[in-house]
């Protein structure tokens, strides 16, 4: 799921700060956020576009935290609207849906431990790369 | 020398591309394979929703059954009701209904109307009997409510239009009496969505047919309150709640066409007069 990788430089003190920030941004936010999941994405997307001028390490991120959140947009919207639907339709609750719930919280509860181990890596200047997002960012952030 | 690097990069940067794509790919499909897994258990038994669907039914249909019963005067013409009931137990043979769950009731009352209550009531007024012309087309009636309470149309209605947590609130005791009254109200006046008539009218045909009952009276019957739509007579509540009787009558005449079959009326035509002399001194 997560790799540590060397990052090109040594990241100072202030930088590993900012860098863990980002993550932990997403985390307060996402306990907020549990009813309406944008607003994940929005805590994360002011976050990121604070930092966008920040040392590349900080950058990059932000860049990680924020695509992690857009996936997670996706996955929680579905399943929100689903309940909506099924709350305020005529649409019954089905074995389909009671299993997306539970697909959507596994998937919500790596994401979130994953989440707490980089803002604690990153705070020490260990560079934390996610599974598919890593590479993500590494294509999107440029040096 | 600047050429080599510019090179390696692009390198570089494709391998990342590849893998991104490669691993966006299996993280999806790793989404869709875990939610596949997980729908093939059957996760409304495992937690038991229809055991707690079934029981909000049951105390929502107590709870507007309570509601009826006060405002409305149920007829208990032995006659009567064993004659109705002989209707609708002869739908349910034919049609591998539960009898025990259709409780059928008549209320006096001069409204041409008929509507399904939660947890299988069926209530019919006096007025609805007494307007039709002929056993066929009440029993084209029934088949229509039963099978509004069979497709589950009632529950659906009441969630679409009170919501969900307002039906359960009402069950587990916070219950205000106006919030009840105005549901019931909603259930015996107020029309299901045009495409549940639909859908009941088709099962009402299906039962018809399957009972050996013609369908035909029952688009007759549809024909002629449409008619009397008109004349916009008050009591013509069941034509009001079910719109476009014409067109419905049309498509029940249509979609019975070619199913004809040597059909028989379930009550005989003196035990039919009866009922309807019986209504008439009352």
């Amino acid at each position: 799921m997560t790799t540590t990788k060397k990052f090109h430089y040594e990241p100072g003190e202030h930088e590993a700060e900012k860098a863990s920030n980002s993550y932990l941004m997403s985390l307060i936010a996402f306990i907020a956020g549990l009813p309406l999941p944008i607003v994940n994405l929005i805590a994360t997307l002011i976050f990121y576009l604070g930092n966008r001028k920040g040392t590349y390490f900080v950058r990059w991120h932000c860049t990680q935290a924020l695509l992690s959140q857009l996936s997670m947009l996706f996955v929680n919207s579905f399943g929100f609207w689903w309940t909506v639907s099924i709350l305020f339709t005529d649409e019954m609750m089905s074995s389909n849906y009671i299993a997306y719930l539970f697909t959507a919280l596994i998937f919500n509860l790596i994401e979130f431990i994953a989440t707490i181990h980089t803002a604690i890596q990153t705070r020490k200047g260990i560079h934390v790369e996610w599974w598919f997002y890593g590479s993500l960012t590494n294509l999107i952030c440029k040096a | 020398m600047v050429v080599l690097w510019k090179s390696n990069q692009f390198n570089l940067q494709s391998v990342i591309m590849k893998k991104s794509i490669l691993q966006g790919i299996a993280t999806i499909v790793l989404f869709f394979a875990t939610w596949f897994a997980l729908m093939q258990i059957d996760w409304i038994s495992v937690f038991k929703v229809q055991k707690v669907k079934d029981k909000t039914e049951e105390k929502l249909g107590d709870l507007f059954w309570e509601v009826i019963q006060k405002n409305e005067v149920e007829n208990k013409n032995p006659f009567i009701v064993k004659s109705i009931d002989s209707i609708v137990s002869a739908l349910c043979v034919a049609n591998d209904i539960d009898r025990d769950f259709i409780k059928v009731h008549v209320f006096t009352k001069d409204d041409v109307n008929a509507f399904a209550v939660p947890n299988g009531h069926l209530i019919i007024y006096s007025g609805l009997i007494q307007s039709a012309d002929n056993p066929e087309e009440l029993t084209g009636v029934i088949g229509h409510e039963m099978a509004h309470i069979q497709l589950n149309h009632v529950m659906k209605k009441l969630v679409k239009e009170v919501g969900l947590s307002a039906l359960i609130t009402m069950t587990t005791g916070n219950r205000g009496s106006e919030i009840l009254k105005e549901t019931t109200k909603k259930l015996s006046s107020s029309a299901f969505d045009r495409n549940f008539e639909k859908e009941a009218d088709i099962q009402a045909v299906d039962y018809l047919i399957k009972a050996n009952v013609n369908p035909a009276p029952f688009a007759d019957f549809l024909y002629k309150l449409a008619q009397n739509e008109s004349q916009a007579s008050e009591y013509l509540t069941w034509i009001s709640t079910h719109p476009d009787s014409k067109e419905r009558s049309e498509y029940i005449l249509k979609y019975s066409k070619g199913k004809a079959k040597k059909f028989k009326s379930i009550i005989a035509p003196r035990t039919w007069e009866k009922i309807i002399d019986e209504l008439d001194k009352q």
